[in-house]
């Protein structure tokens, strides 16, 4: 098992970890590293302001045109 | 069971947000949570847990109900702070962090690791916690993951002899 997560995985684990979808150990490094290191605490809380927010919305709160303008943008960006 | 528990310096978990009811010259209330790892329950640690999750403020605290023991932590449903360990001041926050940096130091000279050196001295602003990390991932280049565990287990001997707690590190 390993003795600690990188700042890339703590990027890669945060929406699991919000979801408490960690296994124990996993979730355990990763709270490790947030105690040590300011910028991923930052990061954390950044994501955590986020769903708050973002995580209210409905799938049918969003207006049709501003549902296809980001299904377009998602389509674009996989191509890039 | 006693166990250890950082809070920050108002007295609020770190993880959570929660305030807890602290000691003053009597125990403090017992605070309930049910036990799922990481989810729910109240985080502490053994001594030699410490190094994981130095913090600002460093409480004894007792244990009770189901206790759950992971690799660096313990998880219970009921615990109360008995008092402050008063000997984790700002003080002895500085002498470990520059103790971890002088190890990190000693680690990576020999033959130099030049890139990990550069990280050290920038680092100690940010404290212990980091600097201790610091030290094991250079001891980890050295040794591997034994290296790693190797000085979590120095640095914990260190914060036991000087905070005057009993080393249950073989129990």
């Amino acid at each position: 098992m390993a003795e600690h997560v990188t700042c890339q995985e703590v990027v890669e684990l945060v929406t699991d970890y919000l979801e408490h979808a960690l296994p124990a150990d996993e979730a355990a490094l990763f709270e490790q590293h947030i105690n040590f290191c300011d910028g991923c605490e930052w990061y954390l809380e950044q994501m955590r302001t986020t769903v708050a927010a973002v995580g209210r919305i409905e799938e049918e709160d969003v207006p049709p045109e501003t549902r296809e303008k980001l299904l377009a943008a998602f389509r674009d960006w996989k191509r890039a | 069971m006693i166990a250890y528990k950082f809070l920050r310096r108002d007295g609020s978990s770190v993880f959570t947000g929660f305030r807890w009811p602290l000691p003053e010259g009597a125990p403090g209330a017992w605070v309930d949570a049910p036990v799922d790892p990481c989810r729910s329950g109240i985080h502490a640690c053994r001594p030699a847990g410490l190094p994981y999750w130095l913090g600002r403020s460093l409480y004894e605290a007792e244990l009770a109900g189901d206790i759950v023991e992971e690799r660096t932590k313990l998880v219970a449903s009921r615990a109360r702070l008995l008092r402050p360990v008063s000997a984790w001041n700002d003080s002895l926050r500085d002498e470990y962090t520059r103790m971890c940096a002088d190890r990190a130091h000693a680690l990576a000279a020999s033959p130099p690791l030049g890139q990990w050196d550069a990280v050290i001295e920038p680092s100690v602003p940010e404290g212990p916690a980091l600097l201790g990390f610091v030290a094991a991932r250079i001891a980890e280049e050295r040794h591997g993951a034994e290296g790693y565990r190797d000085e979590r287990a120095r640095q914990t001997a260190w914060l036991v002899e000087r905070l005057g707690l009993q080393d249950d590190t073989a129990s």
